[in-house]
């Protein structure tokens, strides 16, 4: 049996908050675990970071993210959801706290914790007992009205991403309609059109993560929830 | 008409991790379980594990409302009666949830302060006991709690693992009430650590094993 004792050998340094929880969200096929690895990529040079990962099957995800070799394998944890990505990420987040919590209790102090949602839908977003901020993944092979159909994690995540933005062409998407479109939609805040293999979208990707840790550090980073639904979005759907 | 609190014990929206848990049944439809024995399944469940699980907490609850609050014995002889790393383990896991809960509830409550000196972990039932003293529940109320949990722990799951008309499992749940009744009184009688029931369902303890290593899995046990 495993020793399940809290253990405190690296306690926060004074006056450094916990490291940022970041949710990464959105359906299934968009691309959540490439942006994952694609951030320790970039980032794990700087940062102690540390990954959780909330597939349907257990291990699917964190498999994936230990082959690509972008972070030491003990530092990617897999959380069992039992078939409820979106419960794990908002009703009862016990699971994924106890996973951030070890994590952080065996390679603190953190500065950056990724926690990748199971795919979902469009309506499954973060709650702010989980995450301190979120990106919300869409991409364009699901079609190019997907940014214009809304819900919570399109219209209220702090980061939304338009996601393989390189298959454009093939799928018979605008990028910059598509993106213009989430714009629309998100009241100003921020849009990132993406691609692996656009190395200015990877920067702005990582800058905009740095940008939040700064902002979380010195407090000015307030949590905030995009709901359940879109707010404006009732009366066409309750009718 | 009961006050709140049972009510909540019991339900599977407390959002303490719960729907991460089969109670055994993911690990027994991996061995071959179908849908025609999930009823005799949980008539197993509360001949077995159900009545140790439940007598624990009624145990934990007893030492919760004890002055100091010392729950190593209760806790000790739990874990003696539970071999199978996994399930001690999943059993500390949810665990985790109950006590982050009683911790919101009461945090400086004595019952809920002493679980913060349990090791490793506090396990599920120990825990419960904790809660069920923030919450004041009774010891019968806590066990049928326990129990009944048991029950819709498996039945959901079941509409996961083995899909089928969910308005069964409701009937399912109805069927299994007299050995319900008998798990509940077997816990209330037991009146220390020493006379805690070893009913340690060997099938169970094995396929938690088999579970524990294998891969695509959605429960934790």
């Amino acid at each position: 049996m495993p020793d399940q004792q809290p253990r405190r050998h690296h306690p926060q340094p004074l006056g450094r908050p916990r490291a940022l929880r970041l949710g990464v969200a959105g359906p299934v096929g968009t691309g959540k675990s490439s942006v994952l690895a694609t951030l320790c990529r970039e980032l794990a040079g700087e940062l102690a970071m540390a990954v959780v990962t909330n597939d349907i099957y257990t291990d699917e995800d964190a498999r994936f993210l230990r082959s690509a070799g972008v972070l030491p394998t003990e530092r990617i944890r897999a959380v069992e959801t039992g078939a409820c990505p979106h419960t794990a990420i908002r009703d009862d987040v016990s699971a994924n706290l106890d996973a951030v919590e070890d994590l952080e209790e065996e390679f603190g102090p953190l500065d950056l914790v990724l926690v990748e949602s199971g795919g979902d839908n469009l309506t499954a977003t973060f709650s702010p007992a989980l995450a301190d901020a979120q990106l919300f993944c869409i991409d364009v092979a699901g079609g190019g009205d997907v940014a214009r159909k809304g819900g919570p994690g399109i219209t209220g995540a702090d980061l939304l991403i338009v996601n393989k933005t390189d298959l454009a062409p093939h799928v018979g998407v605008d990028v910059d309609t598509m993106v213009a479109d989430a714009r629309s939609a998100r009241d100003g805040l921020p849009v990132l059109a993406l691609s692996q293999h656009d190395p200015a979208s990877i920067i702005e990707l990582a800058d905009w993560v740095r940008s939040v840790l700064a902002r979380h550090r010195d407090g000015t980073h307030i949590p905030t929830d995009p709901g359940p639904m879109a707010p404006h979005s009732h009366a066409h759907h309750d009718s | 008409m009961p006050g709140l609190a049972p009510l909540l014990l019991g339900d599977g929206r407390l959002p303490v991790g719960a729907y991460t848990y089969s109670a055994g049944l993911e690990p027994a439809v991996a061995a071959g379980l179908t849908r025609e024995h999930v009823p005799a399944l949980l008539r197993a469940r509360l001949r077995t594990a159900a009545v140790t699980e439940a007598a624990a907490a009624v145990l934990a609850l007893r030492a919760a409302v004890e002055n100091p609050v010392d729950y190593g014995p209760v806790q000790r002889a739990l874990a003696a009666r539970t071999p199978t790393a996994p399930l001690r383990e999943a059993s500390a896991a949810l665990g985790r949830g109950v006590h982050r809960l009683a911790r919101r509830l009461a945090p400086d409550h004595p019952a809920v302060t002493a679980l913060s000196a349990v090791r490793p972990r506090p396990l599920r039932p120990v825990a419960l006991g904790a809660l069920g003293a923030v919450m004041k529940v009774s010891e019968e109320d806590l066990a049928h709690g326990v129990v009944y949990d048991e029950l819709q722990t498996v039945t959901s799951a079941a509409l996961k693992l083995l899909p089928g008309d969910p308005l069964d499992t409701v009937a399912w749940i109805l069927a299994a009430e007299p050995d319900a009744t008998a798990a509940v009184n077997e816990a209330l009688a037991v009146r220390t650590p020493a006379q805690l029931p070893v009913r340690t369902p060997l099938l169970t303890e094995q396929w938690a094993l088999e579970h524990a290593r294998r891969e695509r899995r959605l429960f934790l046990a």
